[in-house]
Formats: structure tokens, sequence, C-alpha cells
């Protein structure tokens, strides 16, 4: 694997070691950069260089000295993003945010924490519960990604229909732009008006406006309480209407999860407990709060279903609890029994909409003749959606390209989105323009273009090229 | 252990890269770099493992694993990865030859254990010469200046008689049911005060412990650096003692990673049982608790989770509720019990800055349960930990729970 000498390459490590740079902060060679070339979308394209800063100030070096070469360059968190965000260019500098990992200060006052982009999610949840609070955004690789990633893709998690998502965390941002200037928004004020909203419009950029180095997070407080139920219903109507029912009803569950049919008889054998064989749709209710109240409501919830449901187990230790999230945590390895490959899509409807996707997708999935498996967020309309296939028979890998374009037909038909919590990435960005207009869309360009005018950070993602 | 290279392609391409093992990594958690964490040499081996020029990337990624399992534990795919890292070192070792030490040492092990034998007594009667004992602990730091050794290494204080010696003057007890019992290298040359232990407990169980002297190393360290010929016919040769032995269904172990080595054998004799200590005393625990009876221990205790034990065999219950029934509320636990101790094998001896820094959270989390006594069903973690012990100055020592076991049941 000998490759040529670039002289560029050579030229920047020359610089960055004079400017500071210890060699561990440098990867060089051309089998340690395809480390840095990939996510878990399945791609790999080895950059050009990829660095490790350790601080704002060598963040802001590097993009100094990129901007004086014309590189382009793509910041990069954890690289377990679902739709190539951090996918780089061969002539593109890795930035990757890995070493930039102190907590900065936790304000227990202001319940504000301060962070840099390289924390990992789990991490903080961990150090600020051990002082009674919480950090409610729990992506399902929140004990690996970082804060920095999550912000930029805003990442949720089931907690998300109760608590929102990263970005309804995010107080205030650093950043540096691509020329190497700093930009701050945001503070620790609950209500805060002066100016336009840059922080919200970081939030999800997806590593295309600027290089975040300090976050400022909303804490809230620890819950007492949590309390988890599963409930197995007979078609994915009754359980739509269990859900609105329940929020109707003043209960207001932290997670609704649901698993479809196809989901239940992939994880059906592996359950510590038995499901009722007509069962179609199980929902995976998790209360938080004082413990009085979640009590009260567990209460409710049992009253309001055992009925309409044909199975109602809670959770009564967290042993129980574990039980009854294997039927979730299992999923994923057990579908992947029903073929090789998956294409996978995080869409998103109007709660409302759920059914009508569902059945709308049962019926392209024979139309097809390729299963079609969801799951995921019945609390707040997002749905995973994984077409089963084996991509190395040709005929197949084409009848799945054709549902994904249905897939999102359907959605965007229903009122929803491409992306609930994965971003569009580069994975995603051949179907932006079926979402929004040409005005939009420019719009949206006119901004990035305000930011990073010669397009060289992040370049090739969201907007189709 | 009997991947083929058919099955390694299949397994380097279950690997989707989800990021996974960054959150359990030992190696990855230190250095913070991708090419050391499981998906990042998993990506090396699969661009490079055909190509006969190895980058110094691809041997220091490849040479950068504790075989810990974390990665494999956590792994939703079910990637088998430390199959995959030992076939990268095996295909590393034919192309560029096995590290000389190792290579002697493997001689020595697979031909002539009992010559190593005389070689670790040799050296428990010079020990003194070159390395002092350390107050309060079952090691010893050295003396002067030696070339290629960290000035800080502890090492075991060698015995003068290793467990065959001791074995000698042992009177068996036929009339108990047989068991064989699986020493392991460390236990028999480094801490035979734990094999002893073992006996002990065995017979007030009613087991009369069988000691073939013709069992050899379980094979698991040749294995990991990639010498796949030593390592066949090391477990070639103890498959011969088991069967042998064929009519004793039941063979145990005091060591966590010969039973994880010992139950990853193919063509175990049929109904051939491996079972951990924890696990087997488990089993007659109703008989270990009349035993017992109300004797408990009054130090703190805490306890670590070996690698080869909680992920390579997933026994993680057993030595709790020993230990409950032992100590009881004097039985604490301390926070990741999981995390690997840095000791890998021979990881600790040839990257010892690393293991170091992986060790020093490790006795962070032991110091910060105040116990007295830090306990660990492996005498690789238990020589690791006491030298974490001494380099932190911490007041707690590393024992075998078997040893804590013998010693309550030996008191009045």
């Amino acid at each position: 694997m000998t490759e040529p000498t670039n002289p560029l390459r050579t030229q920047i490590v020359t610089r960055l070691l004079a400017l500071g740079f210890s060699k561990e902060q440098i990867v060089e060679t051309k089998a340690a950069r395809s480390c840095y070339g990939y996510d878990a979308t399945r791609q790999n394209i080895e950059p050009l260089l990829a660095l490790l800063p350790e601080n704002e100030l060598q963040v802001k070096t590097i993009l100094k000295l990129a901007t004086e070469k014309g590189l382009k360059i793509f910041p990069r968190g954890a690289g377990s993003g679902m739709s190539g965000g951090s996918i780089p260019s061969h002539d593109g500098i890795i930035v990757s945010l890995t070493k930039m990992k102190r907590i900065l200060e936790i304000d227990e006052e202001n319940m504000i924490a301060t962070v840099e982009p390289g924390v990992i999610t789990g991490e903080l949840q961990e150090v600020v519960s051990r002082l009674g609070l919480f950090y409610p955004p729990d992506p399902a690789s929140l004990a690996f990604s970082t804060i920095g990633g999550n912000v930029t893709e805003n990442a949720g998690g089931p907690r998300a229909v109760k608590y929102g998502v990263t970005g309804n965390f995010v107080m205030g941002l650093e950043a540096y732009l691509v020329n190497g200037e700093k930009i701050k928004c945001g503070n620790k004020c609950i209500k805060s008006v002066s100016g336009y909203d840059l922080t919200s419009l970081l939030v999800g950029s997806e590593g295309t406006l600027a290089i975040i180095t300090k976050i400022l997070l909303k804490l809230l407080p620890a819950p007492e309480a949590v309390k988890t139920s599963l409930l197995a219903f007979k078609s994915m109507t009754g359980a739509a209407h269990a859900v609105n029912a329940m929020l109707k009803h003043q209960i207001n569950p932290s997670t609704i999860e649901f698993l479809d049919h196809h989901s239940i008889n992939a994880v059906r054998s592996a359950l510590p407990f038995t499901l009722p064989d007509e069962t179609d749709t199980v929902l995976l209710v998790e209360i938080d709060g004082p413990k009085a109240l979640v009590e009260s409501q567990s209460l409710k919830l049992n009253e309001l279903f055992k009925d309409e449901a044909l199975l109602l187990i809670a959770a009564r230790d967290e042993n129980e609890r574990e039980q009854l999230w294997l039927a979730r945590r299992k999923l994923s390895p057990a579908i992947a029994n029903i073929a090789p490959h998956k294409i996978n899509e995080d869409i998103a409807v109007p709660l409302g909409a759920i059914p009508e996707v569902i059945s709308r997708l049962e019926s392209l999935s024979q139309e097809i003749n390729l299963p079609i498996v969801c799951f995921g967020h019945a609390g707040d309309g997002n749905i995973h959606v994984n077409v089963m296939l084996d991509k190395n028979d040709p005929d197949q890998a084409e009848r799945g390209q054709k549902a994904i374009n249905k897939i999102f037909s359907i959605t965007l038909e229903l009122g929803g989105t491409l992306s609930g919590e994965h971003g569009i990435g580069n994975t995603k960005s051949a179907y932006f323009d079926k979402e929004w207009g040409p005005v939009t869309i420019a719009t949206m360009q006119a901004i990035k273009k305000a930011f990073d005018p010669d397009n060289r950070l992040n370049p090739g993602k969201i907007f189709p090229t | 252990m009997t991947i083929t290279p058919l099955t390694i392609e299949e397994e380097l391409k279950k690997c989707v890269k989800c990021g996974a093992c960054m959150a359990v990594c030992p190696i990855y958690r230190q250095t913070g770099r991708e090419e050391m964490v499981a998906r990042g040499k998993l990506n090396l081996i699969e661009i490079i493992r055909n190509n006969e020029e190895l980058p110094p990337a691809w041997i220091e990624a490849v040479d950068h694993c504790l075989l810990c399992c974390s990665c494999e534990e956590n792994c939703s795919k079910g990637v088998k990865i430390t199959e995959i890292i030992a076939a990268a070192r095996n295909h590393q070792t034919e192309i560029i030859g096995l590290n000389p030490i190792k290579k002697g040492a493997f001689a020595l092990l697979k031909n002539r254990i009992l010559s190593l034998a005389r070689v670790v007594k040799l050296g428990s009667l010079l020990q003194w010469l070159l390395w002092q004992k350390l107050p309060n602990h079952s090691g010893l730091v050295r003396r002067f200046t030696l070339p290629g050794i960290d000035s800080k290494t502890v090492i075991p204080a060698l015995p003068l008689k290793n467990l065959d010696d001791l074995l000698k003057r042992r009177q068996p007890v036929p009339e108990l049911q047989p068991i064989l019992f699986f020493s392991g290298c460390a236990t028999r040359f480094l801490h035979p005060q734990i094999g002893l232990d073992l006996i002990f407990v065995l017979e007030q169980l009613g087991f009369n412990a069988i000691t073939p002297k013709k069992f050899n190393c379980c094979g698991m360290v040749t294995w990991g650096a990639g010498d796949k010929s030593t390592n066949r016919e090391l477990q070639a040769s103890n498959l011969k003692v088991l069967n042998d032995n064929a009519h004793i269904k039941e063979v145990v172990t005091g060591c966590a990673s010969c039973g994880h080595a010992l139950k990853e054998y193919d063509n175990l004799p049929e109904d051939c049982e491996i079972l951990d200590i924890s696990e087997l005393l488990f089993r007659h625990r109703e008989k270990l608790e009349q035993l017992v009876g109300s004797r408990q221990i009054t130090q703190k205790i805490t306890y670590h989770d070996p690698c080869h034990l909680s992920k390579g065999q997933e026994v993680t219950k057993e030595p709790r509720w020993l230990l409950k029934l032992i100590a009881g509320d004097n039985f604490i636990e301390m926070r990741h019990p999981e995390r690997c101790c840095g000791a890998g094998g021979t990881f600790g001896l040839t990257h010892k800055e690393i293991s170091r820094e992986i060790l020093k959270e490790k006795t962070d989390d032991c110091d910060a349960t105040g116990a007295e006594i830090v306990t660990s069903g492996c005498p690789g973690c238990i020589l690791q930990l006491t030298e974490g012990a001494v380099v932190s100055k911490s007041s707690w020592q590393a024992e075998h729970p078997i040893t804590l076991l013998a010693e309550l049941l030996r008191s009045k």
C-alpha cells in the first residue's frame, strides 16, 4: 500500500507541525486515513488528511490554513451518522472533533452545561445525573456519538415525545466560520430574541455552515421515577388510536415506541414473555416524572386499555423494565435475519397520519414484492422504514430503489418529511427537491453562500448536486 | 477458534461501521484514534488483508487489541471481532514472523512445559537479587535498572514451589466424586495458592480434584498472538488428556482465560463440560450455603469482572452470588466493574503506557468503593490489579474469590 507522496499533503503536515500540532493529531498515511472516511452508511472515501484538533485555536489554525490553500473541510464527530453527513472527498480534510471532549462547566444554578463538541452524549448524561440533573435527548447511538454530531444533525430519540430533540436543548453556541473567524450565538437566558436566531440555524445544519466548538445545553431536574409498560394491539389503527387517547387523557409519556407485525415476528421467539398470536402492533410506553404522578398516570393507562389491548404488562422493577425493552433492542439484529441487506429510512409524519402511512407501505411492500419492516417512535411520528432485500440481486436492488422513491412520495403526500432524526447528508440529497420547492431551496442555498461563499465546508451535503 | 478464511471475509462484511464498539473499547478510550477501535481495525483488515506488504498503521492497529471481547459483546451484528484479530495476527506472523521472544516462549510452552517449570523455579531462587518485595503486596519491584523493563513494573513474587510440587504431598480422597481441575499456567507457576484453595473448596463440596500433570497451556496466549500452529498443538495435547479422562465429565478451572479458551475448543469429548469455579459452586449452592453457615468476611470487598469470564463466557451472576454469600453487605459493586483492567495477556507487558492508563481508571474505581479487597476470578487480572494498587498507592489487595472462600471455610 505504498502511495506516491502528495506534495500538498506534505506541505500542510510540515506547516501544522511547525504550528504546534503533534504527530498524534495528524492522520497521514493512506491506511490510517481510510479509517476517517466512513460512517454508518457503508461509504468510505479516504480524505487527503485527517486532523484531530485539541482546542478551538487549533480549529482556527486549520481553517486559516485551508482557506489559504483553498481546501475543503469536512467536520466529523464519532462518525456514526446514518446519512453520510461526515463523508469527505479525496481532496478534503477531515476535522475530527473527538479530542475536544471537555465538559467545561455545569452551571447548577441556571441548569446549563457548557461542553466541547467531542463530549460523548451518554457520558454527559452520566455526569449530570450524578448531580441530580437530566439531559434528555437519547439518540440510539448515545453511548458513542458526540454532542457536536447530535447538534449538527439535530438528533432525536425515543424521549422526543415529551422532551423534544437535541435542538430543543441548545441554548447557545460558539462556532468558527470557514475563514477561521469566530461567531457566538445564544446565551444562558431563557428568553432571548435579540436578532436572528443563529443557534437554531446552526442546529441541524450538518456541518455545512460552521464548525461548532462550544455548546450550551439546557438541563432538567432528573425525573424521580420511570414506569415502562408494553401494550399489544390487534391493529395499527387500534394502536394509533391508543396513542391519541393517551395524549387526550393527559397521560404524558416520555416515550411511545411501536413495532409492526414484521418486527414482532422477528423478535417474538427471543422475548421472555408470550405475545398473543393475533398481535399486530406493540407499543412500548414509558412515563417519567414525580413518583406520585407516574403512579397515577400508569393506573390511568391500565384503566384506559385493559379491555382494548390484547396484553398489557407494566414493569415492576428495573429487571422487568429491561425485559420489556428487549423487544425493541433485539429488533435490529433480528430483522437482519429477514434478508441480507436493508435500506433504512427515517421518515416522519404528523401523528394522525401514522395508520395511513403504515397501510400504504404495506401495499407498497406487496407491489414491489419485498418485505418492508416498520418500527420507531409512534409518539412523534418518526418511523424507521426498512426495505429488506438482497442487494447482490440486481432485480431486487432495482425494486429497492423504486421503493425508496415511493416511500418518500407517500411520506410527503401525507405532510411528512424525508428525515425525522438522521439528517439529509449525501444519502438523501437526491430527494431533497421532492420535499422543498425551488424558491425554498434557493433561499437555503443563499444562506449557505453567506456563510461559505466558496462551498468549501462539508460540500456535497443536503443540496442536490 | 476454527474460523476459515472464507468466514473471515463474511465476518468482515457483517460490520456496518455503526460505531457501537467505540463505546466500550478500552484502547479507543485512551487513544481516541479511529484505527484503534474495532470498526477501524476491521476496515484496515478488510482493505489490506490480501496485500503482502502490511503498512505500519495496519500492524499497529492489529497489535493494539486486548482481546477483551468488549466490542464483540456490544456488537449488534455479532461480528466475531476477536477471531478476526487473531486471524490477522496469524496473517502477520506468516508474512513477518512471530516476535522472537514470543517464539521462544511458545516453543517452551509447546514442547516442554515442565522445563518452563524449571525456568520459573530458577527465577524464584534468583529473583531476590534483582527485585525487592513490596510491603503488603504479593509483588516485587526491581532493585536496579534493567534494560527493557519499565522501572515501575511489578512482577509477582515467584513461588519456590509450583502447584505440581505442592500437590506431591497431597493425600488423594478417592471416595469423593472425581472432577478434573485445569489449573492453567498462571495458577500453576505464579499463584499456586489459588490452586490449593480451589482444591480445598472442591473437597469440602465432595469433589476429588484430579490434576493431570500433562495438562498444557490452554493456548489462549498463542491464539492471541496469531501462532495458529502452536495453538493447534496445545489444544491437541490438552484434548488428549481430556479424552484419556473422558469418564470424568466436569472440568473446572479458576482462570477466566483458560475457561474461555477451553470452552471454545472443537472436538471436546462428548458430554465434557468446562466450568468456571463460580459456575460449579453456584450449581451446588445449597450445599455451599450450609458449609458457609453464618460465617462472614468482615472486610469490605468489591469485584472486577475478568473480560474472559464476563464477556468471554457470560459469567457475571455466579461470582456475585458467591461474594454476597461470603461477604453479605460487605460486598460493594464498583463503578464499571465490567471495564477491562488493561492486562490483556501479554499486552500489559508490551504496551505499558496504554495499559497503565486503562489500569488507572480501574484502580480509581476500586479506590472509590473503599474496599479492602478487590476480587477477580482471573490470575492475570489479579496480577495487573496488584501492580495497579502499588502504582496508585491503594490500600486494597487483589485476591481470587476462591481464596476468600477457602479462608472462610478454614476459619472456625
